[in-house]
């Protein structure tokens, strides 16, 4: 991770690779106007139209002074959230980077928190995605050069405070690290063992892990997971991590973690990139991530974080559309289509950690559906919820911490789509015009117990972003993990 | 944008544009430069990494030493392999970087590269070249685009010491370049903009250059016996067009003439055979043949080539109703042979059978050449790098592939055969439109030989060439005009007059 220091300021000499602030309307900083020459740098600014917008940021590579580089950051107007210095933070690592500085200094003199949410906003866009199977780069690439950039220096009025504050956001980052690292590791690399065995590691900062193997899954009833799992090779399992940082009813988090989805007997057409499939456990590596996070900090909350790992395959021992299996809530399910497998290994996760935990509130995250992209887009997240003060509250948090949500209906006509021939439910509908999204969120909905406010997000087409997102290079997102470590709270 | 030449002087403003080889020194200006900035120059290329190499690119905004706005170098490559198209590149670049970059005016400053075997003035002309064609927009539709994303680059002045003969050479290649900017204008019109008549009028409007222009109506074309081609303009509402157009260069106005043929369907809707929705809008670039051809006349007439040209273009819409031709009718073209229509989505060959059909026997040329974005099978086959070339005539197609690799066109050769014909086989007429999917754009070639009656004949097939969904160095993302340069080379190098260029 890019280092990050805090100096005081005024302290540090402007040397070097620097980067000076600029306010809406081109309003040059005092540091920024020592550079300033017979109104040169103003009208230069003019013309390339930049104008001062927080995600602004534009590098001088001969500037006057004597620097190596200069950067001009956009501060924006005078009421800042933390999602702009945060976003101020991911402009400036891309100027940085593009200037090839090895370190910089970022003379921004900023409050505690604004430098701490601007090294925060930094770190983000400055993750660098694993690189362990490459053995060799193309030295004519330019996307291919390793980055440069090892630290960067803030100044702040309190370096002390931005410090302390700063620690824990990088705690944050550490889990929406792992949550992009594991997003991004091949079926072959990453089976439902494997996963466990990373979610094992979190033991080291204080989180208690319980693995239920295929025996515990039989003994525990879940027997939807074990029918998602049983075309693999590489059995399935459920992960239960627990963070005791308060004396309260945990908030629970549920992850779908299909590791690979080939889709099982109903398998994917092959001009559906099924490569991106390995991403299908998405919403498992943002609950993993999230307790990574929760732990590093040491937040004082009591989350749980629960793993439905498995791995969906043809194979002569999978299961097949019309098989009728009895879920760990009782109820029986008709399998339609197999590819529509996330909502069983969720529907067991979801009844299980309801009775077993007693939830202050449950929230699941899934790459769930392909409709939820059609009707939202690639911008937000559909969001579901029996609980309107716990979807308020995921709305606002989202928006902060820049995962966009949008709630949708649960509605009981979607029972005409879930209604089974032959068992209490079947757990999808074929045809044209079917609501994939709603009905998969109404087919949650049954095996969660009224009393416990629950929400659902379905992150399909989330877990990857383009170089345009903000806060993330190109590549896998850790999508959820810093909303559910806001739902943590402190 | 205007484009000028003038002799080596430092700009005191605007964007100053350099070439660096890769690995090569600093050129004389670069030096004077690095000097003034205190070493900034190398100091930035290293922290950049930036070595030189093709269309890498490193700006310093606001030097401090300096009055300039901006500098910005530009990588071109090893000297040994540096050619006419990267410096065409090069002066792509400039365009690529600067246009909407707030600067209103740049120099590129064109210095002697050691190892590069162009002389200046000529890198110079290239460039400039290759500017002009990298600035081609199309913003006649945008009623309300905002200032900042409208270019904010005016002029470019590219300066060398042999600045006359840089300007002469030029003013050659500017001039094909505006053929190309016509043939990407035409390519680009939507289709309730263009159609065969008005497409036809496009045409006619070279007349400017000297070039003669008939246009056939369908009367005329029934006349003729064109029912290959009338066929599949008869679902439209709007009549079918078949457009000569004459340069006659030569010293000799009577000597056998050389002849292009182009495909102009202005919007291929499939017909009855009707296209899947999506994507269906690209075909209003299915008249992309034509619009080449009319470009590269306008190209040869502009520079008085001393050739006699022919240009032939079928001009139809091919949409569904209740006129349109069907899946099963059998239409006799003009040279008599019967064809049984199996799939309306195949018209290209049918209106260029007639079209061919007619030039050979009107104009006895010397060769043909019929360009088309004939089908999608090409794409399979090349992707978007290289241009389909089936030839009758191998001297033709060595000819047709070193032009097309001289100027940045290249073509790659397919085979014709007897094997391929007889996938043609009808059992109701003369031929089938359609020859199965198997070899699918090798039999539509064999197809078009059918009506070439032995003239020695060259087809392209552009389908994958003729529309680019991203930016080249020296194109930006859209209708490409390909085609062009490459029959202006063609002429240049075998078809005209001796000692006349």
């Amino acid at each position: 991770m890019l280092r990050i220091a805090f100096a005081a300021s005024g302290t540090v000499p402007l040397a070097g690779t620097v980067a000076l602030g600029c306010g809406r309307g081109r309003r040059l900083t005092p540091s920024l106007a020592g550079f300033e020459t017979g109104g040169r740098l103003r009208r230069t600014l003019k013309r390339i139209g930049f104008t001062g917008e927080t995600g602004e940021a534009e590098l001088f590579r001969a500037p006057p002074g004597g620097l190596d580089a200069l950067i001009v950051l956009g501060l924006g107007g005078s009421k800042r959230r933390r999602r702009d210095w945060r976003a101020a933070g991911g402009a400036l690592l891309e100027a940085l980077d593009e200037s090839g500085a090895v370190s910089a200094l970022a003379a921004l003199d900023l409050p505690a928190e604004a430098a701490a949410d601007l090294a925060y906003g930094l770190v983000l866009k400055g993750y660098r995605p694993t690189r362990q199977y490459r053995t060799r780069l193309d030295p004519d690439d330019e996307e291919d050069q390793p980055p440069r950039l090892e630290t960067v220096t803030i100044t702040t009025d309190d370096p002390a405070a931005a410090s302390q504050i700063f620690a824990a956001r990088e705690a944050v980052a550490e889990g929406v690290f792992l949550a992009r690292d594991l997003t991004n590791e091949p079926g072959n690399r990453l089976g439902p063992e494997a996963f466990a065995e990373r979610a094992r590691q979190l033991e080291a900062l204080g989180v208690e892990v319980t693995i239920l193997d295929e025996a515990g899954l039989a003994a525990a009833g879940l027997t939807l997971i074990q029918a998602v799992g049983r075309g693999s090779a590489r059995p399935p399992c459920l992960v239960l991590l627990r963070w005791p940082g308060a004396d309260e009813p945990p908030l629970v988090l549920v992850g779908k973690g299909i590791t690979f989805d080939s889709g099982g007997l109903s398998i994917k057409a092959d001009d559906d990139e099924m490569e991106a499939m390995k991403a299908d456990m998405a919403g498992a590596a943002a609950v993993l991530g999230a307790l990574r996070a929760v732990a590093g900090r040491r937040a004082r909350s009591h989350v749980v974080g629960v793993l439905t790992l498995a791995e969906n395959m043809p194979s002569g021992h999978a299961q097949r559309p019309g098989d009728v299996w009895t879920s760990a809530a009782g109820l029986t399910v008709e399998v339609i289509d197999t590819d529509a497998e996330g909502r069983l290994v969720l529907a067991d996760a979801l009844a299980y950690a309801a009775r077993h935990f007693a939830p202050r509130a449950m929230v699941d995250i899934a790459t769930l559906t392909g409709t939820v992209e059609e009707v939202l887009g690639d911008y937000h997240a559909g969001l579901y919820a029996n609980d309107d003060r716990l979807a308020k509250q995921l709305l606002k948090l989202g928006k902060a911490e820049g995962e966009p949500l949008w709630r949708l209906p649960i509605t009981d006509s979607c029972d005409e789509d879930l209604k089974s021939a032959i068992a209490d439910l079947r757990h999808c509908a074929w045809g044209e015009g079917i609501p994939d999204n709603d009905d998969a969120a109404r087919f949650l909905w049954h095996f969660v117990p009224p009393e416990v406010p629950w929400a659902h997000i379905d992150m399909a087409g989330k877990e990857f972003a383009d170089d345009e997102d903000p806060l993330c290079p190109e590549g896998t997102t850790g999508f959820g993990v810093r909303l559910f470590d806001a739902l943590a709270g402190a | 944008m205007k484009i000028a030449f003038s002799k080596p002087s430092l700009p005191s403003a605007g964007a100053l544009v350099l070439a660096v080889a890769e690995g090569g020194a600093l050129s004389p200006t670069a030096q004077t430069l690095d000097a003034e900035t205190k070493g900034s120059l190398t100091r930035a290329m290293t922290a950049a990494r930036f070595e030189g190499k093709a269309n890498q690119t490193l700006t310093l905004l606001a030097p401090a030493g300096l009055d300039l706005a901006r500098v910005l170098l530009i990588g071109i490559g090893k000297a040994k392999a540096f050619n006419a198209l990267s410096a065409q590149a090069l002066g792509g670049t400039v365009i690529a970087t600067l246009l909407n970059a707030g600067d209103s005016e740049a120099t590129l400053a064109i210095e002697p590269v050691p190892g590069v075997a162009l002389s200046p003035a000529q890198i110079a002309a290239e460039a400039g070249f290759g500017a002009r064609r990298r600035a081609y927009r199309f913003d006649k539709y945008r009623t309300k685009e905002k200032k900042e994303d409208k270019p904010s680059l005016k002029r470019l002045n590219v300066t060398v010491e042999a600045q006359a003969e840089a300007k002469a050479a030029f003013s050659r290649l500017d001039s094909l370049a505006e053929a190309i900017s016509l043939t990407r204008d035409l390519v680009t019109e939507p289709g309730n903009v263009i159609i065969p008549q008005t497409l036809a009028e496009k045409a006619k409007s070279l007349t400017e250059f000297g070039v003669e222009v008939e246009i056939l109506d369908e009367k005329a074309m029934r006349k003729l016996g064109m029912g290959s081609l009338l066929g599949v303009g008869q679902g439209s509402e709007h009549e079918s067009r078949l457009v000569v157009m004459q340069w006659r260069g030569a010293a000799d106005p009577k000597t056998a003439p050389i002849a292009f043929i182009g495909k102009g369907v202005t919007f291929d809707s499939g017909g009855i055979s009707i296209k899947p929705a999506a994507g269906m809008e690209d075909m209003k670039g299915d008249m992309a043949g034509a619009a080449t051809v009319i470009g590269a006349i306008r190209a040869l007439a502009a520079r008085k080539a001393a050739v006699n040209v022919i240009g032939v273009i079928g001009l139809v819409e091919n949409m569904p109703s209740g006129s349109a031709q069907r899946p099963g009718d059998v239409v006799t073209s003009m040279s008599g042979q019967t064809i049984e229509v199996i799939n309306t989505d195949a018209e290209g060959r049918l209106v260029l059978a007639d079209a061919l059909w007619y030039t050979q026997d009107r104009f006895k040329p010397k060769i043909m050449i019929d360009l088309a974005t004939l089908t999608g099978a090409i794409l399979i086959a090349l992707g978007h790098e290289y241009a389909g070339l089936f030839a009758s005539d191998d001297r033709l197609a060595e000819r047709l592939t070193a032009a097309g690799t001289a100027v940045g066109e290249p073509l790659w050769r397919l085979p014709l055969g007897e094997a391929y014909d007889k996938q043609l086989k009808s059992d109701i007429a003369d031929m089938k439109n359609v020859g199965g999917r198997e070899g699918g754009s090798i039999t539509a070639a064999q197809f078009l030989k059918r009506f070439t009656n032995d003239v020695a004949w060259a087809h392209i097939d552009i389908a994958g060439t003729s529309w680019s969904k991203k930016d080249s160095p020296t194109c930006p993302k859209g209708a490409t005009g390909f085609g062009v340069a490459l029959l202006d080379r063609l002429v240049a190098d075998h078809y005209e007059d001796k000692g006349s260029k």
